[in-house]
C-alpha cells in the first residue's frame, strides 16, 4: 500500500476518515497474507525437489533464505519503479 | 431500502465502494506485475541472496514494459475493439 492513499483521509470528516482506515488496513492484511501464502509457494516450488527426508535439508533451507530475501528485495524495487510509473515520470530504455 | 437512503448517503456509499475498488485494482495490479516480473528476471538457482545488475535491469524495464503494456490493453477494451 502506498502512502500517498493515507495523505488524502486528512481533508475527510472524522467517520468517514475511520472507515477508509479501516478499509485500507484489511486490504493491508489481505495483501500481506496473499504474498506470504505465494512467496511459500514459489520457494518451495524451487527449492524442494527430493523428499528422501522429511525434514528440510541444510541447502534446500539455504535455498529457500536466499529466495525470501531476493523476492523481498525485488517487490521493493518493483515498488519504487511503480510508484515513478505513477507520477509520471519519463524512464531511460 | 432504497427509500431509506437519503441522496446525499447513497452517493457517499458509491465513493466508498469505487475508492475501495480502485484500491483493490491497484494491490492487484502490483502483485500481478512484481510476481511476473520476478519470474521473468530472477534466476531460480538463488546462488546468492542479493539481486544482481542484469538482475536490476531486467526487473527495471519488466516493470516499464508491464506498465506500458496494461496501458495499451486498457486503451484496446476500452475502444470497443472486439478481443479477436
Amino acid at each position: 500500500m502506498d502512502k500517498s492513499m493515507l495523505a488524502d483521509l486528512d481533508s475527510l470528516p472524522e467517520a468517514d476518515k475511520q472507515r477508509m482506515t479501516v478499509m485500507i488496513d484489511q486490504l493491508q492484511i489481505r495483501d500481506s497474507l496473499r504474498m506470504y501464502n505465494s512467496l511459500v509457494e514459489r520457494c518451495f516450488n524451487d527449492c524442494v525437489d527430493t523428499f528422501k527426508h522429511k525434514s528440510l535439508q541444510k541447502q534446500e533451507e539455504t535455498c529457500v533464505r536466499r529466495c525470501a530475501e531476493k523476492f523481498l528485495k525485488h517487490s521493493m524495487r518493483v515498488g519504487m519503479r511503480f510508484a515513478e510509473l505513477n507520477q509520471g515520470a519519463a524512464t531511460q530504455d | 431500502m432504497a427509500s431509506n437512503i437519503s441522496p446525499a448517503a447513497f452517493d457517499k456509499e458509491q465513493i466508498f465502494g469505487m475508492a475501495e475498488k480502485e484500491m483493490e485494482y491497484r494491490v492487484e495490479l502490483f502483485n500481478k506485475m512484481t510476481q511476473t516480473c520476478f519470474k521473468k528476471c530472477v534466476d531460480n538457482r538463488y546462488k546468492e541472496s542479493e539481486l544482481n545488475m542484469g538482475e536490476n535491469s531486467c526487473i527495471d524495464r519488466c516493470v516499464s514494459k508491464y506498465w506500458h503494456v496494461t496501458n495499451l490493453v486498457g486503451q484496446l477494451l476500452g475502444s470497443g475493439r472486439s478481443p479477436m
